[in-house]
């Protein structure tokens, strides 16, 4: 007895945060500097911030293979592989092995994850844009899905907060669809992407602009300066990008109040019937394979969207059999991504003299221009674009005539210019798309493995002609030639912006969690990862996954403090 | 946003540039001693995927497409040696046997055009021989999994010699850590095409 109680009293916390990725490193952070005591778990390795980056800087010629993994290691990345650059020698060691990690597919669904402390937030694209007042409010207007308990108002000083410490380069622009964040100075556009802004401009009265980056353009919160080196997802040796090993996880650890637990897998999180409350979470230690347990006052799911919804989904007990926090039965349904791989190619005449120095960490952004004032396309919400100009490498010379001597001198001169952009589209919220759990199909912890059953619908394939086609007619103002265009949407998932299978809504009948991201039913349970998403938006979303969780982890810390949580 | 400020520097100013701004960061210890090591160590390859007679074509074909002429031959960089590789440990068994086909057939239309093997040929006679072979597949390229063998080798030989140092730094342009962007500047100010 006085055995058991010693050891529970050593696994207790003021809190415990799931997941170390770009919004556990938010919780962790927010938590302990309200000077809570913090556990944070962790399911995969640690990851230390510049030591433990193996090819962060490697030079081409000290990759094996140029940089291509062994067709014998393919068979381990089926599915990580299908975005087309996640899988290399100097980047595989931050994705999963689908043989070790399988989920199914009723339909595809790109899962692309990696289990580390820091998470997804070492991989990321660094795209930083703020959701506008209308992204809140188009779900009441358009009868979508449900309405979001907040609106911009609610948000907007996070998103200062987040943006402060981040750091996030670009250029202000006082747009109501994407309002301006807290700017570090924005990169340059180049000569063409100048030629691109200019036309599209004049002819549609369309902005063009640097893309909004957590890359930083100045030494920033005692990070460095980005070398403009282009290798930021290999982990940055001069923490010039916002990670969580970067960034959050040191200032958390810098108060003396967290815990870090890598190999936690979190099972389920615990409840007690008599309180109406979580009282902690059981852990599979990936090593061991021993079960422990670990207590809190307060519990932030943060395991990213999928990860902390199958949680939820694994947490029954008899007050939720259908997993925790699913009274209305939407928990797991409404999975989001972002729909795109869909815009068009050119070439560009001209600027021949002109070239750059360094490889820039971020392209060029087209801000969201349909559908801003009343729907009058044949779909709702709309897209942005992204992109970047550059002169043709080496590689135009295999397919010249030239070999030997004149090879080496032609491709020893930069080729044409030539510009591409992508369209990131809005995907609505739809209840039939969805995942849950298979409990007869387990990994080699016991846990049940993920289905998926999600699909792009009517809307976003329309939108996709727009997509497609304003690309072509933008390059073609700007004078583009050879303009080709692509549409290519892959599966769901391939954004990896999976998001909104556990929503924040105003009633508990409808949604998971309320305007603080709590639990509805279980007011300690926090859920502030993409799960929490009621509506996608058409922005890159992680910057308003920081801004939601250090606002839920500020109001947690302060209700617990007064005595409610 | 229409008053773009211009960065002009040339290339002294820049790298004067990149200098101050890694003199100013704090480095961490472990990224100061960067292993040099080079993948490809010409010289002293034996082929364990290739005959000896595929290596020896292999070897003389790469040559042909990068010469020394100034700057390194594709052998003297390892070229050769990353053919073999990238193809007996990045290819499947039908990508293998493909390029395998596609060279005894390069080798066996060389022979019966000139009555001799590819690799005892002159300078001049596989150059000849090699361009005609790249300019018939220039033509004839399907695109896809159907690219002519000579191509598929070109590719080869041009990744291996770009992505070797003497490759990215003396042919083409590389610096590991540019500091700056400038997004339009005179080209004589960059010299040459970047290697990445």
């Amino acid at each position: 007895m006085n055995l058991n109680l010693k050891a529970k009293k050593e696994n207790t916390y003021d809190a415990i945060v799931v997941g170390t990725g770009i919004s556990g490193g938010w919780a962790a952070k927010e938590l302990t500097e309200n000077g809570l005591n913090t556990l944070v778990l962790e399911r995969g390795r640690d990851v230390k911030h510049i030591e433990d980056y193996p090819t962060a800087t490697k030079d081409p010629w000290e990759l094996p293979r140029a940089d291509q993994i062994p067709y014998e290691e393919r068979k381990h990345y089926e599915k990580q592989m299908r975005t087309g650059y996640t899988i290399s020698e100097s980047l595989k060691h931050w994705w999963i092995k689908d043989t070790d990690q399988p989920y199914q597919e009723e339909k595809r669904f790109d899962w692309i994850r990696g289990y580390h402390v820091g998470g997804r937030s070492i991989m990321w694209g660094r795209q930083s844009y703020r959701l506008a007042p209308m992204d809140f409010e188009a779900n009441a207007k358009e009868g979508i899905a449900v309405d979001w308990p907040i609106r911009y108002d609610d948000i907007a000083d996070w998103y200062s907060h987040v943006e402060k410490f981040a750091g996030i380069s670009g250029e202000a622009l006082g747009l109501p669809q994407l309002p301006d964040s807290e700017f570090l100075p924005p990169w340059d556009l180049n000569c063409v992407e100048e030629e691109l802004r200019d036309a599209i401009d004049e002819t549609f009265g369309r902005v063009l602009t640097i893309g909004r980056a957590a890359n930083l353009s100045q030494a920033h919160n005692g990070r460095g300066t980005c070398m403009n080196r282009n290798l930021c997802s290999r982990g940055c040796p001069f923490g010039a990008y916002f990670s969580s090993n970067a960034a959050t996880l040191p200032a958390a650890a810098a108060t003396g109040n967290m815990t870090l637990r890598p190999h936690s897998i979190v099972n389920e999180v615990m409840y007690d019937e008599d309180s109406g409350k979580a009282t902690g979470v059981r852990v599979v230690d990936a090593e061991s394979g021993d079960v422990i347990e670990y207590y809190a006052n307060i519990v932030f799911l943060n395991a990213s969207t999928v990860g902390s919804t199958a949680i939820l989904m694994n947490s029954t007990s008899d007050r939720f059999p259908d997993g925790m926090g699913n009274d209305s039965g939407e928990l797991g349904h409404n999975m989001m991504d972002h729909h795109f791989r869909v815009g068009a190619n050119g070439e560009y005449d001209g600027h021949e003299d002109k070239y750059y120095w360094g490889r820039r960490p971020t392209g060029f952004y087209i801000p969201r221009y349909r559908n801003l004032n009343g729907n009058d396309r044949d779909y709702i919400r709309g897209f942005g674009y992204q992109g970047g100009a550059s002169r043709q490498g080496w590689h135009r010379g295999v397919r010249e005539l030239a070999i030997g001597s004149e090879l080496k001198n032609l491709v020893t001169t930069p080729g044409k210019w030539t510009m591409g952009m992508t369209a990131f589209g809005e995907m609505l919220p739809d209840h039939s798309n969805r995942m849950w759990l298979d409990h007869d199909n387990t990994d080699k912890w016991g846990q049940p493995q993920v289905v998926f059953d999600v699909e792009f619908k009517e809307n976003e394939f329309k939108m996709r002609e727009d997509m497609k086609n304003d690309a072509a007619e933008m390059l073609e103002a700007a004078g583009m030639k050879n303009v080709s265009t692509y549409d290519d949407p892959g599966g769901p998932g391939l954004g990896i912006h999976e998001m909104g299978t556990a929503r924040m809504g105003r009633d508990p009948n409808t949604s998971v969690l309320n305007e603080w991201n709590q639990i509805h039913a279980v007011p300690n349970v926090f859920v502030t990862d993409g799960s929490c998403m009621t509506s996608a938006a058409c922005q890159n979303p992680s910057l308003t996954y920081m801004a939601l969780t250090a606002r839920a982890a500020n109001y947690a810390a302060e209700e617990l403090k007064k005595g409610n949580l | 946003m229409d008053s773009k400020k211009k960065n002009h520097i040339n290339r002294k100013e820049a790298i004067k540039r990149t200098g101050l701004l890694l003199g100013g960061v704090v480095f961490a210890p472990n990224i100061l001693g960067v292993l040099k090591g080079c993948t490809a160590t010409p010289g002293d390859w034996t082929p364990t995927f290739f005959s000896q007679d595929q290596a020896q074509l292999v070897t003389s074909l790469a040559d042909v497409i990068l010469p020394a002429d100034g700057t390194p031959a594709a052998s003297e960089v390892g070229v050769p040696q990353f053919i073999e590789t990238m193809v007996s440990e990045t290819y499947s068994e039908e990508q293998q046997d493909r390029f395998l086909a596609g060279l005894d057939q390069f080798a066996g239309e060389y022979r019966e055009e000139l009555q001799a093997d590819y690799f005892d040929g002159t300078d001049e006679e596989k150059y000849d021989f090699t361009y005609h072979q790249n300019q018939l597949a220039l033509e004839a390229e399907p695109g896809g999994e159907g690219t002519p063998f000579i191509l598929m080798f070109k590719e080869l030989t041009m990744l291996g010699y770009f992505t070797s140092e003497p490759g990215a730094t003396e042919v083409l342009r590389y610096e590991a850590n540019p500091g700056i962007y400038d997004g339009c500047m005179p080209l004589e100010d960059v010299g040459r095409t970047w290697a990445t």
